[in-house]
Parts: structure tokens; sequence; C-alpha cells
């Protein structure tokens, strides 16, 4: 009899006590959070757009680019022939070498509006403005966009408080040669090799 | 929210839930008592010795005065957790002013409280990781590491694929990376739910702040390294000589439970840069990475990154079955 009441004793309460983080999270925490701390004193001078993806607006953003690229409005450059490429296309922008897809799957015109430069195309050949390029990129990478947009692809401007401003695709990665270099690392562990030699 | 009420109640009775006071704190409050006596006492002595400091030099008998009084004020003072608000900003006075008498410069040391509805958690991606080592680096500057026995809070572990066993890890790699048929991961403290670390501490010196990051009173350590035994991950770090910082390096914006100077015989650790993490902005480590391989954010939010990396992404952690629930996921693409 006493068994019985100590077994009905521990099995009625402290039932949270068997819950993992995760578990508690997903059944406590699942209210909005007021904040009241942000990161938009860190975010001041830099543009944000609100993200786009299919036909509905996302509630995250990416940094505009339209204001950071250099060559950018092209009329910077083409002054007195135009936009429209007048001589031979593949002399133009001859230090650009295109290492992301094999031919068979693109070339400059996949991403490029020859006959307007300042947009891109998708690939039913509709505009997309070079602020919005991550809409390009979604197109064949669509783990990678699901990842990014739910946030385990890519990286936060500023920190982890509200606004959420990420860097679009093309922040990280070279649009035309995408994949991260090897490279050596910054720095060399000595303290352990020396523990090690000892 | 739940979540944070349960927390506030493991307070160990300093907060009004009314809860009896515990053993602990029976003997910090008859510390605090003795420590008023040793003041009385000590005062007079202290008098004498600064009145002959002071007649041996005239020019600089008032500041090293005022100094020598503030290391005595900052000698007897009490643990962080137990202060008030006053005694906080107080000792926060003292050590910038302090650092600006010895060295002509200022710092900044914010004693900024956990917010509301926050509890921090990391995520760290295996298959990004490239063993850059960069996040090191920002560490190390970000929270004065010592340079003369190059301390480092985070450790890369380059494992073999397929495998994950930490003695056949390569911890000491330094050839191109990534090499192939390699993946790397990293380790620092991971922030306990449970942390066997502050069980463990005699002297209550350390502690879960209510966001959840687990924080030393470097001026209330004793130096006895139980912790460092306690945690299972290898997370804690033992100052065994003076740190060495070179004055132009010193990250000046500092908080007193983050990554203000050490001293000799004390404990550190990672502590998610309790410094920028209070003002929203990510660790060090997070902000560093080029591969965006580190995700930080408020676990209690279900609109935030790491939730939805805990919700849609296989994550584990290392020595889940110890129950100490690590605030620290890995994940994989």
């Amino acid at each position: 009899m006493v068994c019985l009441i100590l077994v009905l004793a521990a099995c009625g309460h402290h039932e949270d006590a068997h819950l993992s983080v995760p578990q508690k999270l997903k059944k406590e925490a699942n209210q909005p959070v007021k904040y009241t701390v942000d990161v938009e004193d860190q975010l001041a001078g830099i543009k944000k757009v609100l993200v786009q993806l299919g036909d509905s607006l996302e509630d995250f953003y990416v940094p505009a680019r339209t204001t950071q690229l250099k060559s950018f409005p092209c009329s910077n450059c083409h002054t007195d022939t135009g936009l429209k490429p007048t001589g031979k296309p593949e002399k133009a922008h001859w230090d650009v070498h295109l290492e992301h897809a094999s031919i068979q799957t693109m070339e400059c015109q996949t991403c490029h509006d020859v006959s307007n430069p300042e947009q891109l195309l998708s690939i039913t050949g509709k505009a997309i403005s070079l602020d919005h390029s991550y809409q390009l990129c979604g197109q064949c990478h669509s783990e990678q966009i699901k990842d990014w947009k739910g946030g385990a692809h890519g990286k936060r401007k500023a920190g982890w408080a509200p606004p959420r401003v990420v860097n679009t695709c093309v922040e990280c990665h070279n649009p035309h040669k995408p994949a991260f270099e090897p490279r050596w690392p910054a720095r060399l562990n000595t303290q352990s090799l020396k523990q090690d030699k000892e | 929210m739940e979540n944070s009420k349960n927390q506030a109640h493991s307070c160990g009775g300093q907060c009004s839930c009314g809860s009896k006071k515990d053993g602990v704190n029976q003997v910090f409050e008859k510390k605090s008592d003795r420590r008023g006596m040793l003041k009385q006492l000590g005062l007079g002595f202290f008098t004498a010795a600064a009145a002959v400091n002071s007649s041996c030099s005239v020019t600089s008998g008032e500041d090293s005065k005022a100094k020598a009084d503030m290391n005595w004020e900052e000698y007897f003072k009490g643990n962080y957790k137990l202060m008030s608000k006053e005694e906080r900003l107080e000792t926060i006075g003292r050590l910038e002013r302090l650092y600006e008498v010895n060295n002509g410069t200022k710092i900044n040391v914010s004693s900024k409280d956990a917010h509301q509805d926050v509890l921090y958690g990391y995520a760290f991606n295996i298959s990004k990781c490239q063993g850059y080592m960069d996040c090191i680096n920002a560490c190390v500057q970000e929270n004065n590491q010592d340079r003369s026995s190059e301390m480092q809070y985070i450790r890369i572990h380059e494992h073999q694929n397929g495998q994950m066993n930490f003695e056949n890890a390569d911890d000491n790699f330094f050839h191109e990376v990534p090499a192939s048929g390699h993946f790397y991961m990293g380790t620092q403290c991971y922030h306990c739910e449970n942390p066997p670390c502050v069980e463990v501490c005699p002297v209550e010196a350390t502690w879960k702040e209510k966001d959840g990051i687990v924080v030393i009173d470097y001026d209330w350590c004793i130096g006895c390294r139980y912790c460092m035994a306690a945690c299972p991950y290898d997370g804690r770090r033992f100052n065994w000589n003076e740190p060495q910082v070179p004055e132009q390096e010193v990250n000046k914006d500092q908080h007193y439970l983050g990554n203000r100077l050490r001293k000799k015989g004390v404990m550190e650790k990672c502590t998610f840069c309790v410094q920028r993490s209070r003002s929203g902005k990510n660790p060090a480590c997070v902000e560093a990475c080029p591969t965006g391989a580190r995700i930080f954010g408020n676990l209690l939010d279900p609109e935030s990154e790491i939730r939805w990396v805990l919700e849609n992404k296989k994550v584990f952690r290392l020595k889940e079955d110890l129950g100490t629930e690590p605030k620290f996921w890995y994940f994989m693409d």
C-alpha cells in the first residue's frame, strides 16, 4: 500500500522535469516576444529592402545592392554608346569569368538582361531587380533559399535582435564563382602544439 | 512566461518569492557583518598607512590615497549576485577609475541585466564550418583573453568524415582548409540549462543568469577549479598567470560578468559575449564567421532563426545523456 502511494506520488508531479529544453520551448514559448532591445542604431546608414518571395512579402530585410555597387547604374561608364552592346559581347567585362555551373546550364544571359543590364532576368524572362537577386538564385537553389528564409543558411546583419536584416546571397557568394575558396586558417593554435611537444 | 517564472524561483532565495534563505545565503549575510567589522578595524590601520605614504611623497599623495582607497573597497566588496544596484554601480565606477589611474585610458564597464523574455541559444552548422578559425581571433580580441598563454574559449576540431570521436580529432591542424574528407566542429561553453559547473562551485562565484548565460564573478572566484573538473565539455579556462593584454588591444567596451580584465588565479570562459548580446548584437564569433556556420538568437521567440533551426533541421547536442541540457546545438545542411 505504501509502495503504491509512493509510486502514485512519484508519477503525479514534476511532469515538466522530464522535458528537454526544445520540448519545453515548443510547449511553453510559442507567443510572440515584445522586445526591449533592437539593433536599429547599428543598421543606421544601411538601406534595407523587404524580402519578397513568390507573391508574398516576408517579414525580414536584405540590404539594398544598388546603393552598394560601384559600377551601378551602368550609365556611369556607358555614357555615349548607351547600354546596348555595340561590339562583340564576349569582350565586355572581360575580367568576369563564369565558374558557376556548366555551360549547358548557364551563360551570362541566363541571369543578365542584355537589352537592359540594369536588371536581371528570371528563367521565364521576367525582370528581377538587383536588390532582389536572391529571387534569381532561389530558382535553382531551392533548398538553400528555404534555409535562408528560415535562418539556417546565411548571416544576420548587425545582431540577433530585431529588425531581421540578413545578407543577400551575393554578399557572401560571388555570383560568377559562388564556391568558397580554400585558404589557410587565420591562426595556428601554437599553445597546444607546445604542450604536445613537452 | 512559464520558463522565466521557473528560473526566478530557482534564484536561491534572493528574490521576493518568499522562500526561506538557504545555508549559503546565511553564510553570505554573516560574511557581510564580518566584512563591516573588518572594514572598521582596518580603517585605522589604513589611515595610518596612508598618512605615512603621503608624508613621503607630497605630489602623488592624493592620487595614491584615492587609489589605495579604491583598491581597499574593491578587496572587500561582495558577490555581484548579491549586490544592490547602487553597489554594482559603485564597484563599476571604481573599476573604471582604477583602470584610468593605472593606464591613462578610459574603459566602459556595463552591468546591464538580462532582457525580459530572452533565453539565448546557439546553433553550429557542421556542414558549413571550414576551419578558417576567424572566430577564435575575434573571440580573443573581443574578450581580452590572455595573450601570453594564448587563452582561447573556442576550439575547432578537425574530424574525419564518417566519425565524430574527439580523441581522434585534430585540434592543431594548420594546412589549407577545408581538408578533403574532413569536417570541422567548434566547441566552447554550451551554457547548459543544468550546468554542473554551477552546482559544484563552493562559493557561488558562478551562476546561470535569467537569459541563460552562465557567468563568473571574477572577483569572487577562489580559483579552486572544481567547475573546470565538473564541466563535461572542456568549456572552462583557468588563468595560471597574470593575463597579459597589450593596452592598445584592450577592448574598452566591457561587462562586469563578461570581458573585463581578469587576474591571476580565476576561472573564465565564453559568456556568449554578454557585453554584446545584451545590447542586441551577436557574439563576436558569430559576427566573424565567414561561412555563416554560427547562429545565435532568442529561444523564447518562436519567430527566431534559432527556433527555426531547432524545429526544421536535424539537430543534436554533445553528451545529451548527461542531462546537462546544453543550449548549443549542432546541425547539418
